[in-house]
């Protein structure tokens, strides 16, 4: 089988591993910093994927696939949620700001 | 999958009862007791009505198969001998607490929350001791470590008893890793999650993974069970509602960690070493306890120490291979000790503490209740004709004759120390003088004695310490269905074990030791306070620090504070520092892997 | 030749994602980055998944994003991390450089060497093999449902005086409101913490393991 694809769809997962690392470390935003989680675990969804069909077992990656979107999805949605209660009771979504929390 | 049948029926009903029960009070709202008194109460009693009627029903197949997918198994539910057992205990006792906790907790806020988690705890644990899958084992495990963290903690605002929620949820969290290792390394081994395959395949475990599996079980069930040396959270679940520590001690949690050991002993009795461990946990956790309880001043703390011993010789019992005396100590154990607790229950509800040294003369103000405490602590000090007589005469007995001489003479000093601080417990709350700085002279004079509600519960319990132990017989034959092996021994008749029991040297010599104890108080009782003092000054000292184990306890903690505490600085609290922390060991680890391979 | 496009695609979205100042555009972005991986995800031979990835990747994330940034309202972002860029930098691009020389590239002799290929079909896999990650996900279905009721439950008057503006510094709200707002069965901690709370110290660690030891 021809595996070219597959080695590209790998640079693009450790890409999105790179952009979504870099993201986490440098956002401030809750907001964003959930839409950074959203492309790091878009990087497990394809490597998955691409390890399911390097490996002639599609429909087992496929499935394990699934499993983290529904888990993400659910991260996201109590993400937002959470943020959304953070911006009503202290009026800001800096991560800096929040942090003052512990003092 | 056979067709539905009777045995599906009510195995599905026995947890399936209790769950809907915890929505179906969450669902009546706080604003309406009555409602969830009578709902709470009603599925309880119908989910201990479904297990008695499994009791005769029992099979060693499986008779509820939900499948998983080929990754997992099925998850299975065999209500075999054991199961139904301890799943009737559960349900029974449990149901009890429940009506129990109507008059006890009419004062209480958040109904709703406290009956919920209560019949969830009980649902979890009847299905722990059906479930025939080792995840599905695992799973139930974890949710009944859950709802003893969330039922310890109920009184939320109160920092002890929160504290006292975690510490049951992180050691018996430290069990449940034990679990885990051994469930997965069984898989690993034989591909296969079933506890009944595991059972048959056993012995084509190597060797090495098998004292794995063992020995992580063995965590599991002393870290459940509070054995030595994971013992030190029983006593602080005492903050719990008491119903709920009646729960914990004689229906649920507890009894997980020896069903644990019963359930596999088959398959680990011929791990090398392994025996000799169980045996050691149940000893020392039988003598250390006996010890603790002596010295205990705090009632409910006395009934806590006498648990912990009293599963000790239950675990001692599995150790030296006599299952069957084993559980049926358990059956006593369970009502006896539910008896003793609700007991104490109405005692602090009335008196408003739990300090023995500020009750005392409470017999006359409540009779009933003293006289049904009476008949519990009889049956703990294992006074003959109560249940409890029989089965530690059991236990001593296969003692004698399959174990180390050493560990029968240990198990026979407890029997009279357990006799010694049940005596001095009925002696300080109910018949000594009252306290010098004793609430009683301001206690309400017109408070009287149990409302109908806990007598009803009280009195079933009574019943039961008298009548139980008629019931060995048919309880043997019960604990044979869906057993393989001879561990369990055969007993056939009640008429056999009492003969057995009767005939035996062993029960003389344990009934003159008992009597020593008795005798030990009642001298004790006649000197003057210093008596104590002088004569078990360094024994006291010794106790009172928890035989060192607390101390063990503080200085782990104390190690891990300190640690913390220099750490600390790395805790910015800012998202972004700690994500350099996360990237900088994902380089690290990567590193490690790169230059290896 | 296509699947270096798409992939280029999609990492040239995902860095727009992350570069974009409003919350929006970011969002919008971030279903672009769902779109493209959609299509290169059936182009791997994973249909079902492709589909799953648009609908709900690209579909309904990006609706909740729209909604959730509508409440809680565009905050003008500060572009500047707390990190220094080289730092992040590096560290975003060291473990991926390991990763990729230990397992760049792919080709049949090295890991998958082991494998046979798997004869089932999704739906077979899905429910028959894997039944228990279905059940798992219809559990966290549910929590999920039941975390963003209890989240999103009405904040009760009396709350929202907390709300400062930024210039003072956050106030930490008081326990009370955390808890009115929704029922919290299993979290017994906060109430806990209510003594500490209008101090200046949220209950410190050690404070609790003093309290594990008693």
């Amino acid at each position: 089988m021809n595996l070219a694809p597959l080695n590209v769809a790998l640079v693009g997962v450790l890409g999105l591993l790179g952009i979504g690392m870099y993201g986490l470390l440098m956002t401030r935003n809750l907001i964003k910093t959930v839409i950074v989680l959203q492309i790091l675990v878009k990087a497990a969804v394809l490597a998955l994927v691409m390890a399911g069909s390097a490996a002639g077992q599609i429909h087992l990656g496929q499935s394990l696939a699934l499993t983290v979107i529904v888990a993400d999805t659910i991260v996201a949605v109590v993400g937002l949620a959470l943020a959304i209660q953070v911006r009503r009771r202290c009026g800001t979504l800096d991560v800096q700001a929040l942090a003052t929390l512990r003092r | 999958m056979p067709s539905i049948d009777l045995t599906t029926i009510l195995t599905l009903l026995t947890v399936g009862f209790l769950w809907i029960g915890a929505v179906a009070v969450l669902w009546a709202g706080d604003g309406r007791r009555q409602m969830q008194n009578l709902l709470a109460a009603g599925f309880a009693v119908a989910a201990g009505l479904a297990a008695l009627g499994l009791l005769p029903l029992a099979t060693g197949q499986a008779v509820v198969r939900i499948a998983m997918g080929s990754f997992f198994g099925d998850f299975t539910f065999v209500p075999d001998g054991l199961g139904v057992f301890l799943a009737a205990v559960a349900t029974v006792v449990g149901s009890l607490a429940v009506i129990f906790s109507i008059d006890y907790m009419h004062e209480e806020a958040q109904l709703g929350r406290y009956y919920a988690l209560v019949l969830f705890f009980i649902g979890a644990m009847a299905g722990l001791v059906l479930a025939g899958n080792l995840l599905l084992l695992f799973l139930f495990w974890e949710m009944v470590a859950f709802c003893s963290y969330a039922l310890i903690s109920f009184h939320n605002d109160d920092p002890k008893a929160v504290a006292g929620g975690i510490k049951a949820l992180v050691i018996t969290q430290l069990g449940g890793l034990g679990l885990l290792a051994g469930v997965l390394t069984a898989y690993a081994t034989l591909g296969n999650y079933q506890v009944e395959y595991f059972l048959a395949n056993a012995h084509t475990v190597p060797p090495a993974a098998l004292a794995v599996i063992a020995f992580g079980f063995l965590i599991a069930a002393a870290a459940k069970s509070a054995q030595v040396p994971f013992h030190t959270w029983l006593p602080d679940a005492m903050e719990a509602p008491t119903p709920v520590s009646a729960l914990i001690h004689a229906a649920t949690m507890v009894n997980a960690g020896v069903y644990l050991l019963a359930r596999f002993y088959p398959a680990f009795a011929d791990v090398p070493g392994w025996r000799t461990a169980v045996m050691t946990v149940g000893v020392l956790s039988a003598l250390l306890a006996a010890g603790l309880a002596l010295m205990a001043t705090d009632l409910k703390r006395v009934l806590a120490y006498s648990t912990i011993s009293q599963l000790g010789y239950m675990v001692y019992a599995v150790g030296v291979g006599a299952i069957f005396a084993s559980q049926f100590h358990l059956l006593s154990h369970a009502v006896f000790k539910a008896l003793l607790f609700l007991g104490a229950g109405a005692v602090i509800h009335l008196v408003g503490t739990r300090d023995m040294q500020q009750m005392g003369g409470l017999g006359r103000q409540m009779p009933f209740v003293r006289n049904v405490f009476v008949i519990g602590a009889l049956a703990l000090a294992g006074i003959p004709i109560l249940n409890g007589f029989w089965s530690k005469e059991l236990i001593l007995e296969a003692g004698f004759a399959g174990g180390p001489f050493a560990a029968y003479v240990i198990m026979l000093a407890v029997a009279g120390l357990t006799a010694l601080y049940t005596f001095r417990t009925v002696w300080l709350v109910f018949f000594g003088p009252p306290g010098a700085d004793s609430p009683s002279r301001e206690r309400n004079p017109a408070a009287g004695d149990a409302p109908p509600a806990m007598r009803v519960a009280l009195g079933t319990l009574v019943l039961g310490t008298f009548v139980t132990w008629l019931l060995a017989g048919p309880f043997g034959n019960l604990l044979e269905i869906g057993i393989k092996g001879p561990a369990f021994g055969h007993v056939s008749s009640t008429l056999r074990v009492v003969e057995e029991v009767l005939a035996a040297p062993t029960t003389l010599i344990a009934l003159i030791v008992v009597s020593l104890g008795l005798a030990v108080w009642y001298w004790r009782a006649k000197l003057p306070a210093n008596a104590t003092a002088s004569g078990a000054a360094g024994f006291r000292a010794w106790f009172a620090r928890d035989g060192g184990f607390e101390g063990l306890n503080h200085a782990i903690a104390g190690l891990i504070q300190g640690s913390s505490e220099a750490l600390r600085t790395t805790q910015t609290g800012q998202l972004n520092w700690n994500i350099v922390g996360i990237a900088g060991g994902l380089a690290i680890v990567l590193a490690i892997l790169a230059l290896g391979a | 030749m296509s699947s270096i496009l798409l992939v280029a695609g999609i990492l040239v979205c995902a860095v727009q994602a992350i570069r974009a100042t409003r919350l929006l555009v970011a969002a919008l972005w971030l279903a672009g980055t769902s779109g493209l991986l959609a299509i290169l995800l059936y182009m791997l031979g994973a249909h079902e998944v492709a589909v799953v990835e648009l609908s709900v990747g690209a579909g309904l994330v990006t609706v909740l994003f729209v909604f959730a940034i509508g409440i809680a309202g565009e905050e003008a972002m500060d572009a500047h991390g707390l990190l220094p860029t080289p730092l992040a930098t590096g560290l975003a691009i060291l473990p991926l450089l390991l990763l990729g020389w230990l397992i760049l590239p792919v080709n049949s002799t090295g890991y998958l060497a082991g494998f046979t290929a798997g004869t089932a079909d999704f739906s077979n896999v899905l429910w028959q093999q894997r039944g228990l990650d279905v059940l798992v996900q219809i559990v966290l279905i549910f929590a999920g449902v039941v975390a963003v009721l209890g989240l999103l439950a009405e904040v009760p008057a009396g709350a929202r005086e907390d709300k400062v503006s930024p210039a003072e510094g956050v106030r930490v709200p008081s326990n009370k409101d955390l808890l009115s707002g929704t029922t919290i069965l299993f979290a017994p901690e906060i109430r806990n913490q209510q003594a500490e709370i209008p101090g200046d110290h949220i209950a410190e660690p050690e404070q609790a393991v003093e309290e594990a030891h008693r």
